[in-house]
């Protein structure tokens, strides 16, 4: 099959940005996204997170507003019947179950990490991403610049999923906030 | 006056001089310094022109409620108007000027206003140059408009930089259990015992530096303590920060000034934020203002507020006079009489009450200063600043006339005024308080807490207390413990205050100014009463009355007490107006954020954005989308580019970049009879592998959206709609599937941006597909017919659903493939369209084979239109429900005469004509007309100008009739005739084929 061209492809610089001096941010696009969405109906709930959690490698599958890393993939819970599946394939739901939907070209996957990554997003997004409000294993459907992007929050950063078309306006607004803490794009 | 700055003290740094510029001379002020103090230590006295009457005017305060001392600030692109030189930090090469002033603020020609004065009372403009009645001469909007430039002209509060903003501002959002506004005693406090009861505390303060009042004083041991603790218990501190307005849930606007204070900011970093806070508690220890008196000349540059005075000493190390008249009706004037008398002024104090006690006196007069009971100041001497006060004795309840004293500064202080504002945002009515002759924050039930002399509370360690008192409150009304304090009880002064706004002689004649910035002396609101504007809404509108860039902190109380003098009431029977936020001004930049030029709307690239733009196309914005608009080759320009393209669709074949369409995916055993019920056309049998047109009404019968729908299996279907409905079906669906039918097992998501999509159009297509598919049978005419859906692969291995369906009129085919593989698609199929001489096309070709066939876009479907007027009514259904079944067949929706699509050909093939214009029948050109026109376009299979668009009854109505396009301020008038909308191949043989 082709290679994959990303929404940010010949706008993905790398190298150091900004204020001198400590990296405050950096800034990365998590290439080949591989993304699904599971979902159920209100009666078959357990039916269909038992199959997401078997999908992902994962004991169970997550509750609302997290996320569950497994050994193929990772589940984020982003609405009451829905489910995310990342990283891995999704195998077909019986319709009586629920559905699956491939959405990996539909999402471009961005990460902020670093000492500044939470404070320099709280200038893009209207959430309390404070410790205790947003731990890692947060999952949010909220907004940049008024566009809907939904956030999980990681052991590695922030995982900011980009609606593709929209991505490389954002990734710009992202970056021209991020040089004001020193950002480097890897 | 000689100010000057004393050899040692105060808070600025000595050791870091900073050059400065004013009015184009280099003077030197140190690192700490506001551009009010720098100006003030180089005993610079004039610094702006009253924007009426042109007076002089100098530093009246030392905060934000300066009034008198207004300048430009920067220069070129960066030039600001009305900055407030006592909140401006000085920086190295600080350039300022004076402004409303020509040639310059010492000497302003426009001073001749004031001689004149006595003509330009409240309301002058609107009285003179809106009609002079009995004879009307020179009234009407047109005479206003004229006279209007000069009178602005005349007018004036700066003129900002024409040039394109250079800077960056950005929005933040930030959070917090408890914010405090405000870092003086009660601030401090409130902050300390919130934090120490474990919530996350945020303290923004104004200034630059934290202390709030205690800056002022002469002794700062008590700051580093009170910092040092606050770090210690973790409250998070933003300086040079104003909490600008209280908003609903606990929401706060802040505006913080991150590099106005440096001489060459990083280029990384904005220069303002706004933030919106979100905090679970707000204490408010905004402190107080004092305010002035109403007496002759009060507005004289050398006349400023007490506290001011102490400020210049204490904080910036400077005696701002060396003969001082100190008014006061208060206590809280007597530390600042005193500390200046003991830096070496001569102090006079002129104490309103008739008699003090001596606690009250005694430090003042045992540092000399002199001290007369029963006066006041009746009238500041001196043009361009004070020379001598004219004072006014006690006599009996009223005021004569006493002595002149010479000096060269006048401190007032006449009360104070608790900063309400932020919670008056809320809707909580301040409350006069007769005790203190102030407005207090009125009661609220929401989570808001005032606190010290924001709250009426007088003097340090009572607002300490008051902090303390609010911190806890906060804290148990979050949940936690914190020790239960009683709040102190208002004021806190010795000796009662003796409530006075205005001195009053009788037989002298005195300009007074009630609100110094906007020119309205104490005659102009009595004349205000004496012509009705009674009201103090009226008040404020009629004399300009609080509406200055201070929005009335310095003036409006008096007003108030003016205008309830004058109707026989006390004040709060007159009323206040409401606060409004900004409690001071925030720049457009803050509010605009990043949300400027490329990302002034958040822009949406399809994945063959970059592509397109490879290859010449000229790009447009449809919706939030960039959509090629046109591919000029070698010179063409927009008409010629287009009528080639389309030309060359009907010819051969085009490609054309259609992503921008919405797509959604329907699944779920119930997706057949969920669209069914969405659809006014029947989609329940709809065979898998098979596309279908179709047309959405709204509940209230009029078309909402249209579209094609794809059956891929027997619970999945494919739905596109319009590029500009996208959304709005999107949430339709969710919403028709959450509120009205949830026992319907479908599943509705967007996947517009999961599939790029192109139409490949013209004879020539199925050509080019049959070369780009791996297998070639999948796209034939058998396999593939018209409506025909497949899911196959391109070559490259690249998946993709095609679908047989033609917006063009030709055969032609919607093709989707996922988006990151959007360029190696376009690669593959361009280079078999151009080996075919095909083309690219854009949005005008779209356009102009989509008007020629007659098909409808939102242009049609303007949420006015029922699908009959569309033409498209036969498409109903009459044997189904569907949603607007029952309202389409509403009397109004069904007349005979409503309007129905048409087609519109000039009489006279060679005429143009335009979208937009009246069709109208040529004996009635006015009004409504007959119809409306709603796309044109070249047509190149017709050879000549076509329109499409509505007229009353439809073609049939008007066939033989001639018409009238009226376009009255473009055009002209251009006769018509009205033709069927399927202006080329009616019977669809060239789509079908």
């Amino acid at each position: 099959m082709a290679d994959r061209i990303s929404a940010l492809d010949g706008h993905y610089n790398t190298g150091r940005f900004g204020e001198p001096g400590e990296i405050g941010v950096t800034l990365s696009e998590v290439r080949s996204l591989t993304l699904y969405q599971l979902a159920a109906w209100p009666d078959t709930i357990d039916a269909v997170a038992a199959k997401a959690a078997e999908m992902a490698g994962a004991d169970a599958a997550p509750g609302p507003c997290a996320a569950t890393l497994g050994s193929q993939g990772a589940l984020l819970r982003i609405e009451p019947l829905k489910w995310w599946l990342y990283g891995a394939e999704a195998r077909a739901i019986d319709p009586e179950q629920g559905t699956a939907l491939e959405l990996s070209h539909s999402r471009t996957h961005v990460r902020l990490a670093g000492p500044y990554a939470r404070v320099c997003l709280n200038r893009l997004i209207p959430l309390d991403l404070r410790g205790q409000s947003c731990p890692v294993g947060a999952v949010a459907s909220t907004a940049m610049h008024h566009v809907a992007v939904t956030l999980w929050r990681s052991n590695n950063g922030f995982e900011l999923f980009l609606p593709r078309g929209f991505a490389l306006s954002l990734w710009e607004m992202l970056f021209d906030t991020a040089v004001q803490f020193g950002v480097e794009i890897s | 006056m000689a100010a000057r700055r004393l050899a040692e003290g105060g808070r600025i740094d000595r050791t870091q001089p900073l050059n400065f510029s004013w009015d184009d001379r280099v003077m030197t002020g140190y690192r700490g310094d506001t551009l009010a103090s720098a100006l003030l230590a180089n005993n610079e006295r004039v610094l702006g022109r009253s924007f009426k009457y042109h007076r002089p005017r100098g530093v009246m305060s030392a905060g934000v409620e300066e009034s008198g001392a207004l300048v430009t600030a920067g220069a070129g692109a960066r030039r600001d108007p009305n900055v407030r030189v006592t909140v401006q930090e000085l920086y190295e090469g600080l350039t300022a000027t004076g402004q409303s002033a020509w040639p310059n603020v010492r000497f302003d020609v426009g001073g001749v206003n004031n001689l004149f004065s006595r003509f330009f009372v409240a309301g002058f403009y609107y009285k003179t140059f809106m009609g002079a009645p009995p004879f009307e001469w020179g009234s009407g909007t047109g005479w206003w408009m004229w006279y209007e430039k000069f009178i602005r002209k005349a007018a004036g509060m700066g003129e900002a930089s024409r040039e394109p903003d250079p800077d960056q501002y950005e929005h933040a959002h930030v959070y917090c259990d408890v914010l405090v506004v405000g870092s003086g005693p009660a601030g401090f406090a409130a902050a300390h015992t919130a934090a120490e009861a474990g919530l996350d505390v945020l303290l923004v303060e104004q200034d630059y530096e934290l202390g709030g009042d205690y800056l002022n004083g002469s002794d700062y041991t008590v700051l580093s303590t009170w910092i040092d603790a606050l770090k210690s218990a973790g409250v998070r501190i933003m300086t040079r920060t104003t909490a600008f307005g209280l908003y609903d849930h606990g929401v706060a606007g802040l505006y913080e000034r991150v590099t106005d204070h440096l001489s060459s900011p990083s280029s990384y970093q904005p220069r303002h934020r706004l933030w919106t806070l979100r905090a679970r508690h707000t204490i408010v220890a905004a402190g107080a203002l004092e305010r002035h008196l109403a007496f002759g000349d009060n507005d004289r540059p050398g006349v400023m507020s007490a506290s001011a005075g102490r400020t210049y000493l204490n904080r910036y190390g400077i005696l701002p006079g060396e003969r001082i008249i100190v008014a006061t009706n208060n206590d809280s004037a007597y530390p600042a009489a005193a500390e200046l008398a003991q830096a070496g002024a001569a102090v006079k104090l002129l104490e309103a009450r008739n008699a003090v006690s001596s606690g009250v006196s005694q430090t003042a007069t045992e540092h000399g200063v002199s001290l007369s009971l029963g006066s006041v100041p009746m009238r500041a001497r001196g043009k361009k600043g004070v020379t001598a006060l004219q004072t006014a004795v006690a006599d009996g309840s009223a005021w004569r006339a006493g002595s002149t004293e010479q000096c060269d500064l006048v401190l007032v202080s006449a009360g104070w005024s608790p900063v309400v504002n932020l919670l008056s945002h809320r809707g909580a009515k301040p409350v006069w308080d007769v005790d203190n002759a102030c407005f207090l924050p009125g009661d609220t039930d929401e989570p808001v807490t005032m606190a010290g002399s924001a709250a009426g509370v007088w003097n340090h360690e009572r607002c300490l207390v008051s902090g303390q008192a609010a911190g806890g409150r906060a804290a148990r009304a979050l949940g936690h413990s914190a020790p239960a304090i009683e709040a102190p009880e208002l004021g806190g002064w010795v000796e009662p205050i003796r409530p006075l706004y205005e001195v009053r002689v009788p037989g002298r004649k005195l300009k007074s100014f009630a609100d110094i910035q906007s020119d309205v002396t104490t005659e102009d609101v009595r004349l205000a009463h004496r012509e009705g504007f009674v009201s103090v809404e009226h008040l404020k509108r009629y004399t300009g009355l609080g509406m200055a860039t201070d929005q009335g902190k310095m003036g409006n109380v008096i007003g108030l007490a003016l205008m309830a003098e004058a109707q026989g009431k006390e004040i709060p029977e007159v009323g206040t107006t409401t606060f409004r936020p900004p409690y001071t001004p925030v720049g457009i930049g803050a509010l605009r954020g990043r949300s400027v030029g490329a990302h002034f709307k958040p822009l949406r690239r399809t994945p063959m954005h970059d592509w397109n733009l490879e290859h010449g196309a000229a790009m447009t914005e449809a919706g939030l989308w960039q959509r090629p608009w046109y591919f000029p080759q070698h010179d063409e320009g927009l008409n010629e580019a287009y009528v080639r393209e389309a030309e060359t669709v009907r010819r051969m074949v085009g490609l054309c970049d259609v992503t921008s369409l919405g797509k959604i995916a329907v699944q779920g055993p119930d997706a057949a009879r969920f669209l069914n019920r969405v659809y006014s056309n029947a989609f329940a049998k709809l065979a898998i592998g098979k596309a279908r047109y179709g047309i959405m009404l709204r509940d209230d019968g009029i078309v909402m959206d249209d579209g094609t729908t794809w059956r891929l299996s027997e619970t999945d279907f494919f739905m596109t709609t319009t590029t500009a409905h996208a959304v709005q079906t999107m949430a339709w669906l969710e919403e028709l599937l959450q509120t009205r039918w949830p026992d319907l097992r479908v599943h509705v998501t967007s996947v517009s941006e999961q599939w790029g999509g192109v139409a490949v159009a013209g004879p020539k297509s199925r050509d080019v597909l049959e070369e780009c598919v791996t297998d070639a049978s999948m796209v034939s005419n058998d396999t593939l017919p018209f409506m025909g859906v497949v899911e196959t692969l391109l070559k490259g291995d690249v998946p993709c659903r095609i679908a047989r369906i033609s917006f063009s009129g030709e055969r032609a085919y919607e093709v989707y493939f996922p988006s990151d593989f959007a360029g190696v698609t376009m690669k593959l199929l361009w280079n078999c369209v151009k080996s075919k001489e095909g083309c690219l096309y854009g949005l005008e070709a779209l356009g102009a084979l989509r008007v020629e066939k007659g098909h409808v876009t939102h242009a049609e479907l303007d949420g006015r239109m029922t699908i009959d007027d569309a033409g498209l009514g036969k498409m109903a259904s009459t044997k189904k429900s569907y949603i607007g079944n029952v309202l389409r067949r509403r009397p109004e929706l069904v007349r005979e005469d409503r309007p129905r699509l048409v087609g519109i050909f000039p009489k006279d093939r060679s005429e143009i004509f335009n979208a937009g214009a009246i069709i109208c029948a040529p004996d009635h050109v006015s009004g409504h007309g007959e119809g409306w026109i709603t796309a044109v376009t070249h047509s190149p299979d017709l050879g000549h100008w076509i329109g499409i668009g509505y007229v009353k009854g439809g073609h049939e109505n008007w066939e033989g009739k001639a018409l009238i396009a009226a376009d009255p301020v473009r055009k002209g008038n251009t006769d018509i005739e009205v033709v069927s909308p399927h202006m080329i191949d009616p019977s669809g043989e060239r789509m079908r084929g």
